[in-house]
């Protein structure tokens, strides 16, 4: 290892970079994939780049936040973070999740059982500003100087150094985006500090304070969606006729005839699928339906603001764009009267409609919320579909989305469907709550500025991409197609391109995609062939 | 010049951190020729047109690119042939051309 040591308050000086990650550093891949040199070259971030935007933290940028044009300018900045640093403990400015930081913020034993954890970490080779305490003890030391009481002076010395300038500031802000917020960390810390927490914390901080915040996640994101309808940019007449088309395309596909329901008042399932789906994997929404007419559900689309895009990017940056979102999504259930609203498959809507929203959907707007995950496996399971596996009889492995079964514990249904419909499923190691982020999590996988997409492949990417190619590690000569299962959008979109980066369809013949998809494919009295390995 | 301006015929077109337009309205099929080079384009044929064309159209209706699906069935070319088209792909590629927005959500 030659990262060199990097302290806390080294965080406040000038350097170009903090800490660069090399790639000489980065842990080695498994067979075919070992020799770093015959891997794609890392694109470097631009000098252009590096002129217009403040990116001294490791040759990497998401935020691409403009340099500030004077010494005034940057004070203000500082002050504003000051600002919301001291909201960020107050009870009525922070009442989603002041309870947890506390106890986050008081102490950590430095015992770095969080860094074992983290892969971010491991596979950067052990780039020391990539441990998870090292940003969560950043944020410690400016509380207890800036905000706790009987900080000032002493505190460097009781609590260790730390200096409050505008490089601290930003760097700070970007390192809360080298974290993909999967709280493998926050699970293995022996006093319960949740690192994970901490950094959705400093992000909150910085877009609800300072409008510091990825474009991607909020104008393109969040606002976008409550301006137009959806995240994607689909209006309702758009979504509505692209549906349409998916549903011709289905029902040419599995010969079955397949209409989506719009808009059904009283009908007992709100379906809501994240709406990239529908743009970029239109297969995942057709096979619901498939699904969900051959089981005969009552269920519907809804095509008010949000109710057809399950998406809410709040979950990652911001608690009051949170808050709309999921309130937006209450609101389209209520319309229309259903009994409940079943998330598709995507991972952060699961945790965020589900899990977290409960603080927000009280009274009135406390609709029933459930996992598409064991709607599927109460119709497979209890046979209201009929299925022949022996369609799927090729090497499947399951990815687990870290909001669904992590942070939710929804471990089980989509084993005991895969077991069922799977003659050739197998395990990643380790899997379930112990699994790996494919790497794309906290919406890295739609961020794609300069070249932060060569660390998603490289850096944050890379233990998922290890975990794959041993899961199917006897079976990787291309003559054998072979099935990622991800029944998420964002670990899709992850998996998409990675596997693209490294060329593993060409030289390994390994797909991936949902869980839908592969149960449309083992469905009698559907056409055989459903998943479509061309497609990949 | 800087990654992040593209001068064609003279114009100034400011591009986003992905290299796609900013300002839509900007394109003309002088933008998507100089795009071409950039996306492992060698020549603009009838066919590359064709994909971009459809693009434009569908966009300037809709205000977003089509799902690809679509793009196959109204051009009639499969993903591998507009993989073939434009190396870059359907979203990074084909849609840059046409002077499209960089596609948002997640997909």
């Amino acid at each position: 290892m030659s990262y060199k040591r990097v302290r806390v308050e080294d965080i406040s000086k000038p350097a170009r970079d903090l800490s660069p990650t090399p790639t000489g550093e980065l842990k080695p891949l498994p067979s075919p994939f070992d020799k770093q040199d015959e891997l794609p070259k890392r694109k470097e971030l631009s000098e252009a780049a590096r002129e217009k935007f403040e990116c001294d933290l490791d040759g990497t940028v998401v935020l691409s936040h403009p340099k500030p044009e004077s010494p005034e300018e940057e004070r203000v900045l500082v002050e504003k973070f000051l600002s919301g640093l001291e909201k960020l403990f107050q009870a009525e400015n922070n009442w989603t999740f002041l309870q947890p930081l506390l106890l986050s913020m008081d102490h950590c034993a430095r015992c770095h059982t969080c860094s074992e954890a983290c892969h971010i970490y491991e596979a950067s080779g052990e780039n020391p500003i990539y441990r998870p305490s090292y940003r969560s003890e950043v944020l410690r030391r400016l509380y207890k100087k800036y905000v706790k009481k009987g900080g000032g002076l002493l505190s460097d010395f009781r609590n260790g150094r730390i200096v409050l300038n505008w490089k601290t500031v930003i760097r700070l802000a970007e390192l809360a985006y080298r974290c993909n917020l999967c709280r493998r960390c926050a699970q293995t810390c022996p006093i319960g500090v949740d690192n994970g927490l901490i950094a959705h914390e400093i992000r909150k901080l910085f877009s609800m304070e300072m409008s510091i915040m990825p474009k991607e996640l909020h104008e393109q994101g969040s606002m976008q969606q409550m301006k137009v309808g959806s995240s994607t940019g689909m209006s309702a007449l758009v979504v509505k006729d692209n549906i349409e088309f998916i549903d011709e395309d289905m029902t040419d596909l599995t010969g079955m005839e397949v209409k989506t329901p719009w808009d059904v008042e009283g009908a007992d399932i709100l379906l809501i699928h994240n709406a990239g789906e529908i743009l970029a994997w239109p297969e995942n929404p057709g096979a619901f339906g498939v699904i969900f007419e051959a089981a005969g559900l009552s269920w519907t689309l809804s095509s008010e603001i949000a109710g057809y895009d399950s998406i809410n990017y709040g979950l990652f940056y911001d608690d009051a764009q949170f808050a709309r979102v999921a309130i937006h999504h209450a609101s389209a259930a209520k319309k229309l009267g259903v009994k409940k609203i079943v998330l598709g498959e995507c991972g952060h809507a699961h945790k965020a409609l589900t899990v977290i929203a409960d603080r927000v959907l009280v009274g009135d707007l406390a609709v029933h919320r459930e996992s598409a995950l064991t709607t599927l496996e109460d119709i497979v399971m209890n046979n209201r579909i009929q299925c022949d596996p022996s369609r799927n009889d090729f090497p499947v492995t399951l990815h687990d989305p870290c909001n669904m079964v992590r942070n939710m514990g929804i471990v089980e249904p989509q084993r005991r469907v895969l077991r069922k419909i799977c003659p050739q499923f197998r395990e990643m190691t380790p899997h379930g709550v112990d699994n790996y982020c494919c790497g794309g999590g906290s919406g890295f996988a739609i961020m794609n500025g300069h070249n932060f997409s060569d660390w998603r492949y490289h850096i944050s990417g890379r233990k998922k991409f290890e975990q794959i190619l041993n899961a199917f590690r006897d079976e990787l000569d291309p003559s054998i197609p072979k099935y990622v299962c991800a029944p998420c959008s964002n670990c899709k979109g992850q998996l998409r391109d990675l596997l693209d980066y490294y060329g593993v369809w060409e030289k390994n013949r390994i797909l991936y995609g949902g869980l839908v998809e592969l149960i449309v494919n083992c469905m009698e009295g559907v056409k055989p062939g459903f998943i479509e390995w061309e497609w990949h | 010049m800087s990654e992040f301006m593209k001068v064609v015929d003279g114009v100034e077109l400011p591009l986003d951190e992905d290299g796609f337009l900013q300002e839509p309205e900007m394109w003309s099929e002088a933008v998507a020729v100089a795009f071409a080079g950039d996306e492992g384009v060698e020549e603009m044929t009838d066919e590359h047109w064709k994909v971009v064309n459809y693009l434009r159209e569908y966009y300037l209706k809709n205000k977003i690119a089509p799902m690809v699906r679509r793009l196959c069935k109204e051009t009639g070319f499969n993903v591998k042939k507009i993989y073939e088209l434009f190396p870059s792909g359907p979203a990074k590629g084909a849609c840059k051309l046409a002077g499209l927005p960089k596609p948002t959500g997640c997909v």
